[in-house]
Formats: C-alpha cells, structure tokens, sequence
C-alpha cells in the first residue's frame, strides 16, 4: 500500500526496528490503517483462546506483547487472574498501565517494557502465557519459546493466535509491500508454529484455523482507507499511500487467504508436568 | 413384508428453539406458540382451539436469528408505567410492570383520516366516513404521559392516518418542542409537503439545534407499479418535489419504504443509492409490509423478513454491503431491527465516490454483544454505540450527530500523520447515513417474547403507551379507536391466503372474520393457555 514504508522506519528506536511488526507500526500510514488495538478476531478470539488455558481464579498469566492492555484486562475481570502484560513499546506500556488504573484493576494487572526473546520474570511463575498476533515478528522465535517455557510452570499452557503464511509463495503483490511483509516476512505455515513450540519442549493441545478473521482484518484496512481517502486524501498522498496500488493489494491478500496461503491460527500447547527429555531448541530456519 | 412390520422411528423435520405465547389471527385469543427451525429457516406455530393452526415465517434466516441473541441489553425501567398485570402479556398494555424496556420513540397517531386510500396501511386509514382526530388538549396529555414515563425523552413520532392534514399539525409539534423532547419525527405520506411550500417552510423553522423536526417519509421505490400497488396512484413526483422541498427548508428526511416480496424487493439498493444522493435524505428505513390493518393477500410462509432485507441488499449493493455490517439492535428484541451506518463522499456512481460501513471500522461486537462481554473497551464507546443502534436514532437528531463523533473516537488511531480521523469523522456527520430493516409483527408472527421488550410505544389518547406491535395486532387499534370514534370496530383479521374462506371486507377496506350466527368471531372460544382471557 505504500512504497515509503519500504524503507527503514523512520522514528523508530532500536527495539522497534527489531521487532517487525513494531516497526511497521512506526510506520505512520500502517498505523493509519490499522488503528492501534485491533487484532484479527477481535476480543471474540481472545476469549476462545484463554478458554482453552485450563485457567482458575488467582492464577498468574503473562501477556506477551500486551499492546494497550484490552486483553489483559479482559482475563483479569472475566478470569479473575493476576495478569503481567509486556509490550516493546512505552507508549502502550504507559497507556495500558493508566487503563488498569481507571479500571480498577491496578493491583492485579501490571505492565513493564520488555522483550519476549529475554523475559526477566523467574522459571515456573506462570500458569498460562499469551501471545496474540505478535509471535509471527519475532525473529528469534527459538528463543522466545525457550523463555516462554522457562517462565511456564509444568502443567502451565501457552495460547498463541497469528498470522500463518506460506512466505515463499506469496504473490508478488504482497511480497514487494514493506508494510505488510514487516508482519508477515517470518510467519510461519500452523506446521511451522507446531513444530517450533515442540521443539521447544511443550505439547500441542489444540490447534484452530482461523482465517475468516484475517479476511474481517483485511476489510477492517480497506474501509479505513477508504475512510481516509474520503477525509484526508492529499496529507495521504504525501505520506506516501497509494490508492491507486490499494485495491490490488488487498485482492491479491484476499486470493492468498483463499488459496491457503496467508491465513490465521489459534495454538494451544502445555508444559509437560514432569521434565521429559531435554529437548535442545534448534533454529527451525 | 417383515421389513414393515417393524415400526421405526422418524425424527422431526425441524428444530424446536423457543415456547412462547401469541394470539389467534382470527379471535385474537390468547394461545401457546412455538418456535422451529426449518431448513434453515425460523417459523412461528401456534393453535387456537376454534381456529386451529396457523404458521407463519419469522425469519429467513436461522443462522442469523440465532446469532443475534448475543445482541440484547439490559432494558431501562421507565418512570412511570400506566397499567397493572392482570392477566398477563400481551393482554395488560401498557406499559405494565413486566414489561422489559422503557420507550425509545413514542408515537402519537393524531387522526385516522387520510388524503390516500392505499391498498396496504397498517392503520387501515383514508378517506372515511367515521373515525377521529385529536384534540390539542388530547396531545398535550399524550406528551405529557410520554414525558412522565421517560423523564427525558429522546423522539416522538407524529403519524395517522396522515398527520399533515390535521389542523393542529404544528400546533402539536409546538406541543412536543415544548416539553423535554428532544427530537419529532413526522411520518407523512408527502402530498402536503409537495404542494405547500409555506407548511414545509413552517416545518423547517421549527427545526432548531437541540429542537430538530425530521420528516420520516413514505417512498417505496422507483417502479410505477409500486406505486400503484402500494398506495393506489402514481405519487412519484410528488415524493421528488416533497423531497426537494425538504431539502430547500433545511429538513433531514428518513425514506421510509414499505417492502413485499416479489413487487419491489428487487429496489432496494436503488433506494439506497438514491437517499445517499438526494441532499435532504439522511437515512432510509426498510419495513417488510406489515400484515396488519389493510394489505394484499399474502403468503404468510413465504413473507419477507429482516434477513431477507438484509441479503438483497448485499445482492444489489456488493460493493456497498456484507451482511455483517447489519448489527441487530440490542434496546428492543435483537431480531425485531437491524442497523447499519455508512460514511459516504460523493454522488453514487461518480468516480471519486466513496462509501464506508462503519461496522467495518470498529469492532461493534466488543461492545454490543452484552452476553459475552463483562469488560468493554470503552465505555463512552459503548453509550455511543448504544444510541446509534437504538429505536431512538434519527439522523438528524442532534443526540445521533454527537454519538457518531463520540464512536470516532474509538478508531483510535495514529496522530502522528497529521491526519486525526476521529476528527476527520466527526466532520463527515453530515455524510453519516443510516439504515434501519425492521420487521413488525402481525397477528400471524406475534411472539410475546419480542413484544415484552419493544421500545417503539403508541401514545393512547386514553393515557396508555402500547407497544407497537401489540397495537396492530392484538386489538387495541379497534379499541381506541372504538372509543374516540363511537362506532363499533370489528377485530381485523389478515388478509392471508389460508384464510381467504373466512374473511369478508370491513368498512375501511381490511379484512374481518365472517360473522356465524351473527355473534361475529368474538363468541369464540376462551383462550387456549393458562391465561384463558383475550383483551376484548
């Protein structure tokens, strides 16, 4: 959608440009036409996935990449747990933090800055860890399921939902556009997710498809660019957003889905209770 | 032969989803009904003893139906409510303590006379040789037990008969702009405001900020045949000059069409995309006929239902419509009314036009679906959502244009870029475009379970509000109007084609039961539940 996001992020810091889908968020337009706390599926999704967590009131849970804190504060209402949230950004951990304050909910649910690749929480403290629409981005997704395993007490589970993608045979449509491949670049097929979490040591319990969600995602962007083409048409323009490229893109995004090509899941795996045999983690790449 | 003479078990060909109560069609008594689920399809069923069974479709579509559960908010107690239980619902309005919502629109119906005869009329009005007309006095009591009711009430809606040829037509709307009452709507038929430039120009004066008149406008589509078939002549010019007229004295216009299946269901995107261009017109409202008072023979297992509304227009409009950008609304039943605002810029069918669903901005679910969700986003968000899919939205009331900028606010998104679209949506407000499909029930598809949460309340000028639905079906329109107008009213049956060897006309071109042994249908049976009483 737009040939400026294909450069480096402008503004963003370190840990930003790191994390891809930080980044592409640093990107202004992506921001534009994403908003800033939707992920496909919606809080719908996010309730089907903690339901499958085995969780009971006054557990522990860690919301890896908590955003602005919607889920987190969800889970602790609804679930009635104590809940850590992490996100790379400062901006979301500030307003997350003042959410569950007005919330009421302060005491219960906690935001810090941080990397999912090098949590600082010690081993065994959590009964659940979720990661929503995030896991796709990491780069060294090896390392980040060793850490969520680590901090997983045995018999704790991990939910994950993201984008799935057969990266190599996407069409070129979706493969030339920064802003969408900074997501999407290191998704994995539901296998590739599969076989990551058990090479980190944990079992699979459930495994969903959920691509009409990404579908409601893809209509979500086009209506905004519509809604920004109708309201904001020149400052679009010169922020570097094609409207003319839009619609193609979005069709070939649509195709993909269809195909089986681009997609999204929803992975539930658990820690074994008693220590199996040392998996080594392994660079699935 | 042995193969027969086992005797094997068949299943049922359909699903049971619901038990609840509903009238005879015929006598108007009181019965038991149920509710199935039919290739994928919902139908009410029930029985009378004398009549026997009746069954009517309900909805076309069962997957949506079920869906729109989730969809229901917990009603408001009204201040005040004008009856007592007695003898159970739909026989005590109203509104009597059961009932489970407060009122979102009043309507007060100010005559029975009208300057049409239209084959189809809910109020089975027209030139008539007996009927009546309010008095001001009879108004301002109307107004005044709207108001002792709702506090604060957000629209009343001024109807008939046709509500422009009463003398005291602005008299009344001085009445309601008078009282708390924030907004009127005038549901007219348009000759009036065709021809009289002077009563339009006496309309839109009255159309104040904090004080707004919108006119709620029959239109029925583009073909002369629905017009004719419809409401008996060719009115399509005078619906253009009353719509221009509208737009020259400043006045927001609901299109308001009366929809059958297989006369004008095939119009309307083409109604849409022509309210989306006319400058007056900010909404367009979708009722499948209602099988009440004075319509054609109809089917009533193949009559149109909100899905249907909503499916055809995604077929007529593809590029405009899914059907998940219609959300049921959560203030009445779920499956009595469905909403959808769009964004739009431009005219339709020029380049640079653009439309936008708001559904597909935000995620309306996280707000609206009131049995998933403890814990919303955004609570402004939600009261904004709230009003917008309620009863009481009109474009054109000042509440509807704050709570759409208010829903801006959750796109949430980015200012780095110099382009705030909230703002940028609040400054569309007058581009903002509503849609509403609302099925009202009839005697055939009465199910007591919508009617004890409906928001939409007829003003009695004996001091009662009656929810709509009950009005038309139960028999409360024969009875008020029986007591204004001294002339006795007979119960009007629908004319559907199963009863067709037990109809005869009434006076004012309805149908009602045959009378055997000149006792009339009233002598029937007593009522097949436990309620065992009817309301006359």
């Amino acid at each position: 959608m737009t040939e400026s996001a294909a450069s480096p992020p402008v503004q963003g810091n370190a840990e930003q440009i790191k994390a891809c889908c930080a980044a592409a968020y640093g990107s202004d337009v992506v921001a534009l036409l994403l908003g800033d706390s939707y992920h496909p599926g919606g809080m719908r999704l996010t309730r089907r996935l903690v339901d499958r967590l085995g969780l009971v009131a006054g557990g522990r849970v860690l919301d890896v990449a908590s955003g602005r804190g919607a889920s987190a504060l969800m889970l602790a209402r609804e679930y009635a747990v104590t809940v850590d949230g992490t996100d790379l950004s400062d901006a979301n951990v500030t307003l997350a933090g003042g959410a569950a304050q007005s919330a009421g909910l302060a005491d219960r649910v906690t935001f810090s800055t941080g990397d999912a690749e090098r949590l600082t929480t010690k081993d065994d403290t959590y009964d659940a860890v979720l990661c929503e629409c995030a896991f796709c981005t990491f780069p060294d997704k090896s390392r980040a399921v060793a850490e969520f395993v680590r901090v997983l007490r045995p018999g704790g589970r991990l939910g994950l939902t993201d984008v799935t993608a057969q990266t190599d045979r996407l069409p070129p449509e979706l493969t030339s556009l920064a802003a969408w491949i900074a997501c999407v670049a290191d998704a994995r097929p539901v296998e590739g997710y599969r076989d990551l979490v058990t090479a980190g040591g944990l079992r699979v319990v459930h495994v969903e498809r959920h691509d009409a969600a990404l579908l409601a995602m893809l209509d979500q962007i086009e209506a905004r660019l519509t809604l920004v083409r109708m309201t904001a048409r020149a400052r679009a323009q010169a922020l570097g957003l094609d409207f003319d490229r839009a619609g193609p893109v979005l069709e070939a995004a649509r195709r993909a889905v269809a195909e089986g090509l681009l997609g999204y899941a929803l992975l539930v795996a658990e820690k074994p209770t008693s220590p199996g045999p040392s998996v080594a983690a392994r660079d699935s790449r | 032969m042995t193969a027969e003479a086992i005797r094997q078990k068949r299943d049922r060909d359909e699903v049971f989803i619901e038990y609840t109560k509903s009238v005879c069609p015929v006598c108007k008594v009181v019965t038991d009904a149920q509710v199935n689920i039919r290739d994928d399809k919902v139908y009410l069923r029930k029985r009378c003893r004398e009549h026997g069974e009746f069954e009517a479709l309900v909805y076309g579509d069962a997957q949506m139906y079920l869906d729109s559960a989730r969809f229901n908010k917990p009603g408001t107690i009204p201040l005040e409510f004008q009856t007592e239980v007695k003898d159970g619902c739909p026989s005590d309005c109203g509104l009597c303590p059961e009932h489970k919502q407060h009122a979102c629109l009043g309507i007060i119906e100010v005559n029975t006379h009208c300057n049409l005869d239209c084959p189809i009329c809910f109020a089975d009005s027209g030139h008539q040789p007996d009927g009546y007309s309010i008095t001001l006095e009879q108004c301002a009591r109307m107004l005044d037990v709207f108001v002792a009711s709702e506090g604060e009430a957000e629209v009343v809606m001024f109807s008939g008969g046709e509500p422009t040829i009463h003398k005291h037509i602005l008299d009344f709307i001085d009445l309601a702009q008078a009282r708390p009452i924030r907004s009127v709507n005038l549901n007219t038929n348009g000759i009036r405001l065709a021809s009289d430039r002077r009563f339009v120009e006496a309309l839109g004066e009255r159309s104040r900020p904090g004080n707004r008149v919108n006119i709620y406008l029959q239109f029925d589509g583009f073909e002369e045949r629905t017009s004719r078939e419809i409401r008996g002549k060719d009115l399509r010019e005078i619906k253009r000059r009353a719509l221009d007229n509208c737009a020259e004295a400043g006045l927001t216009v609901t299109l308001v069409a009366a929809i059958e299946r297989d006369l004008n269901d095939h119009e309307l995107g083409a109604i849409v995309e022509y309210g989306v261009s006319h400058p007056a017109v900010r909404s367009v409202s979708f009722q499948p006929v209602t099988h009440s008072g004075r319509h054609v023979e109809f089917d009533p297992m193949t009559r149109l239902t909100n899905s249907d509304v909503i499916h055809g227009l995604v077929e007529q409009l593809p590029d405009w419509f899914q059907a998940r950008d219609f959300f049921p609304v959560p203030c009445c039943f779920p499956t009595c009314r469905s909403i959808t605002y769009l964004l739009t810029e431009g005219t339709p069918g020029s380049p640079d036009f653009g439309v936008v669903p708001i559904p597909r901005l935000l995620d309306i679910e996280d707000y609206l679906d009131y049995v998933s969700n403890r814990v919303v986003p955004d609570l402004a968000v939600r009261e904004a959502l709230e009003k917008l899919w309620s009863a009481s939205a009109f474009m054109g009331a000042d509440t509807t244009r704050e709570q759409l900028a208010a829903t801006a606010e959750a796109l949430d998104c980015a200012e780095a870029c110099g382009i705030d679209l909230p703002e940028a949506v609040a400054n569309l407000g007058d581009r903002a475009f509503m849609i509403v499909i609302q099925d009202f029930q009839d005697p055939y598809t009465l199910n007591v379970k919508q009617l004890m949460k409906c928001c939409v309340e007829e003003i009695t000028p004996d001091g009662r509000l009656i929810p709509f639905c009950a009005y038309n079906s139960v028999g409360y329109r024969e009875q008020v109007r029986e007591r204004m107008s001294g002339v006795a009213i007979a119960d009007v049956v629908p004319n559907a084609r199963p009863l067709q060897p037990i109809l005869q006309p009434s006076p004012y071109g309805s149908k009602i039961a045959a009378s055997e042994n000149g006792d009339g249908p009233r002598a029937g049976a007593p009522d097949a539940t436990n309620v065992g009483k009817r309301i006359r």
